[in-house]
């Protein structure tokens, strides 16, 4: 099943609704995982994906081939639901 | 010692034979066993000749000692002596001399000093000896002190020197410290002060908890040294365009140049200054461009001898620390950088040309391509030029700017034929300037506005300290969140060590024009050439390939498991710099580190301290000790993917490594076309975040026919000549192999040379 990976940072206008996003596809029994650029955890996995704005999501598969990214935009949960249900 | 009463020494003084040498005299003293240390000091570094023992010390006091039976402890014994000092005068013995060193270097009490100082009076008496050295005399003193617990007030009277048998071996063998210092006696020069500032550093600059953790290898304080001087700087050629080479303490004033040729001259001297007041690089930024304004109505074959000028001005200046040429970076643009296009350009005599520079491209142009033609030529013998290093920075601009494949795959061509050629990419709106090995620095807005009036862009970084990575995973095995904490602690102890450095260097600069560091404090455009407020704090790392391998199991290209981790390690490293950056209002960051010989260094004191684990991550052979570790954030030099895998892996690294980084490409003896180069330039640009790359070819000079061949043979392919030399890149920069370390020895032979991946024909493609 794939797994929407959403990047996000305190001061960041937009990481709130990618945030929220992340929520609702995680109630809607998606895998969903958040990390904070402002960890050392979160920078790594972002920059291994080379993320250089916030909020970023990317959709991947469980070999880590990327199907899909949103780099400084949020997609709306339809767009969203549709790729990781494809 | 049977001849020692140390009951009653001075009534029963030592017997020691006449034909006692001065040493044996001291010895018998010095068995007692307070004065064992001494002697192991003493005799370690001595000839089996007494006058030779003492020649080496600087300053000489013939000593010939008359005791009076009679004489009271508190008086000066009345001793016959020629005393011949280190400022090469002669004077008497006087004991007070003692007293008056004791409490004017240590800020002992006079009863104190008086006391210890008839002390030493009596040792010296009882060794009945015809010379004594002035610093001998000191460390006896020192002994003195050591027997009291006066510990405080020995450091504060240590005297720093250098053993004969060093400065034996200094004179005689090459440092190889530094592949770029040549063996000779401004070597030597070099090799002694740096021997003597080194200790200075450790006792009086780093408190005891830093001199300690670079002592154990925990961390590497660089260019200790130099540490009354910045590490390396960046600067703008605007600044002597506008306002001459007036420089402290000079002879002459020279006002702005009017010709081209002056003006190199001007850059040269100044270089050659401002490397006296740097430890590392000194970099240009946009030669090619600044020096435009100069060119206009000279023939091409002018500005072709021109750039022919730079290169061995540059190349052959060996006037720097140690007799090297000046460690010099030029940052050369194809197109205009945008950030100087509406610049007012500042043309012959320092005068505004009534034009911006933008008005310049193709003059600037025209510079450039003949520097490369010069690049592509070698020196007299065909060997490739060492420096200055030419910096091409790869812009979207410059994929906009007419003719830029001709001249891409014309520096392609050149990085090809003699790897002379740095890729440094400015993607998106950064713009860089490379100042020394991998440092860079992005331009902020700040350094935008101040590109209005280039001669302010002016740049340096105090101090670069490096972490050894591996032995944090030695200390803390399995337990990841330790180790974490033990990194913070490194990175900490590195702002500490920073912090007492910048507190060093401003009691300096406080001393202004009268100071050693006047250069730096001149203000001629209003400010102090060095802008501390400016300056960055450089943290270093050494390793993390082992230090993944040591936590993981993995080495970094062995999977994305162990890449994320050791991309885990640099996100915390640069966490922690942007959170004790805020704490202290200074700028700390990450630098690739290039580790000439600190990653020799670090194995070897891991291989000492942590034996048994380390033996299993030490890169090398252990047995000859050519060990060492992987550099920095880079994968392996063994791993034999794929050259554009590797940049793209490597290059995930350097957006969090901010002040700057590098991939090598390794050639060995092959000689891509430069189309196969210059797709694969293009390839870097698009596809990955490498901030800059180099190809490393090999070459063998003959030392007997002089001939240079490509690739490392053992003798000349045209001569048969067995006396061979390498030449190639070490870290940041072309040497000759013969001047390398061990521990780089031990990495060339690792080395993959990306055989078989890119075309070695023109018609080619990577």
């Amino acid at each position: 099943m794939p797994t929407v990976k959403i990047f996000i940072k305190k001061q960041c206008p937009r990481c709130p609704q990618a945030k929220q996003l992340g929520a609702e596809i995680e109630q809607d029994g998606g895998s969903v995982v958040c990390y904070d650029v402002e960890t050392a955890e979160g920078l790594a996995e972002a920059t291994f994906f080379g993320v250089q704005a916030t909020p970023t999501i990317i959709v991947e598969d469980d070999g880590e081939n990327i199907l899909a990214e949103f780099r400084g935009q949020v997609p709306s949960r339809e767009e969203l639901l549709k790729l990781i249900s494809s | 010692m049977a001849l020692l009463d140390t009951n009653d020494s001075v009534a029963k003084p030592l017997i020691l034979k006449a034909e006692k040498t001065f040493f044996q005299k001291l010895k018998l003293i010095l068995d007692n066993p307070t004065f064992g240390i001494l002697y192991i000091a003493s005799t370690q570094h001595t000839d089996k000749s007494s006058s030779i023992g003492v020649a080496y010390m600087g300053s000489v006091i013939d000593l010939q000692a008359r005791q009076k039976p009679d004489q009271k402890i508190n008086e000066t014994t009345d001793l016959a002596l020629n005393v011949r000092t280190s400022s090469e005068d002669m004077t008497g013995w006087n004991r007070q001399k003692i007293v008056d060193a004791l409490m004017r270097e240590t800020g002992l009490d006079r009863q104190t000093s008086e006391e210890v100082s008839l002390e030493v009076e009596a040792v010296i008496k009882r060794a009945d000896i015809k010379c004594i050295t002035a610093p001998l005399i000191r460390e006896i003193v020192d002994s003195k002190l050591i027997e009291r617990g006066l510990e405080d007030a020995r450091k504060k009277h240590t005297r720093l020197g250098v053993p004969i048998y060093d400065v034996d071996q200094l004179i005689l063998h090459p440092n190889k410290e530094n592949a770029n210092v040549p063996h000779g006696p401004e070597a030597t020069n070099l090799t002694l002060a740096e021997g003597i500032k080194k200790e200075y550093a450790l006792l009086r600059v780093f408190s005891p908890e830093i001199g300690d953790a670079h002592m154990r290898g925990d961390i590497h304080l660089h260019d200790l040294g130099f540490i009354d001087r910045p590490y390396c700087s960046g600067q703008s050629l605007e600044y002597i365009k506008r306002f001459g080479l007036s420089l402290p303490n000079s002879l002459s004033i020279a006002k702005p140049a009017k010709q081209p040729e002056v003006l190199l001259a001007h850059m040269v001297k100044f270089a050659a200054a401002l490397q006296s007041h740097f430890a590392g690089a000194i970099g240009w930024d946009a030669v090619n461009l600044f020096f435009a304004p100069y060119l206009e109505g000279r023939t091409d074959r002018e500005v072709r001898q021109l750039a022919q000028m730079m290169v061995y001005e540059f190349s052959q200046q060996a006037v720097a620390r140690g007799g090297q040429a000046i460690f010099t970076d030029i940052n050369l643009y194809w197109e205009v950088p945008k950030h100087f296009e509406n610049v007012p350009a500042i043309g012959p005599g320092g005068v505004f040309t009534g034009r911006t520079y933008g008005d310049y491209e193709k003059e600037a142009q025209r510079f450039v391509w003949f520097l490369f033609d010069v690049y592509r030529e070698g020196d007299g013998t065909g060997r490739p030029f060492f420096f200055p290093k030419p910096l091409v920075h790869i812009t979207e601009k410059f994929f906009r700017t007419e003719g830029h494949q001709e001249f891409l795959e014309h520096i392609c061509d050149i990085a090809s034929e003699k790897g002379t050629t740095y890729f440094v990419f400015d993607r998106g709106d950064t713009a860089k300037i490379s100042e020394c090995c991998r440092l860079s620095f992005k331009l902020n807005d700040s350094d935008l506005n101040d590109a209005k009036e280039p001669w302010k862009m002016r740049f340096c970084a105090l101090q670069n300290v490096t972490v050894n990575l591996p032995r944090l995973a030695y200390k803390n095995m399995g337990d990841e969140q330790s180790m974490f904490n033990s990194l913070t602690s490194m990175i900490e102890l590195a702002v500490k060590a920073h912090l007492e450095k910048k507190r060093f260097i401003e009691s300096l600069l406080a001393l202004g024009e009268t100071g050693p560091l006047a250069l730096l404090t001149m203000k001629t455009d209003g400010q102090p050439y060095i802008r501390m407020h400016r300056a960055s704090y450089l943290i270093g790392m050494v390793g993390l390939n082992e230090m993944v391998k040591a936590f993981t199991g993995e080495e970094l290209n062995e999977s994305s498991r162990a890449l994320k981790f050791g991309l885990k390690v640099i996100s915390h490293m640069n966490l922690e710099c942007q959170r004790l950056s805020e704490k202290n209002n200074m700028h700390f960051v990450l630098e690739q580190t290039p580790a000439e010989s600190t990653s020799y260094r670090f194995a070897r004191l891991d291989l000492r301290d942590f034996g048994e684990i380390a033996r299993q991550y030490v890169r090398g052979t252990i047995d000859n000790g050519e060990i060492y570790y992987t550099n920095s954030t880079c994968l392996p030099v063994s791993s034999r993917e794929n050259p554009i895998e590797r940049v793209k892996s490597e290059g995930l690294f350097h957006p969090i490594i901010e002040a700057g980084s590098i991939t090598h490409i390794w050639l060995g003896e092959s000689k891509p076309s430069k189309q196969s180069l210059a797709n694969f330039v293009v390839k870097v640009f698009r596809e990955t975040l490498n901030d800059q790359i180099a190809f490393s070819p090999e070459f063998t000079n003959c030392l007997q026919c002089g001939r240079t061949v490509r690739g490392l043979l053992d003798a000349c392919p045209y001569c048969g000549g067995q006396q061979t030399d390498g030449i190639t890149r070490v870290t940041s920069h072309g040497t000759h192999v013969s001047s390398w370390n061990k521990g780089k020895l031990a990495e060339l032979k690792e080395r993959d040379k990306s055989r078989g991946f890119f075309a070695h024909t023109q018609t080619g493609s990577a």
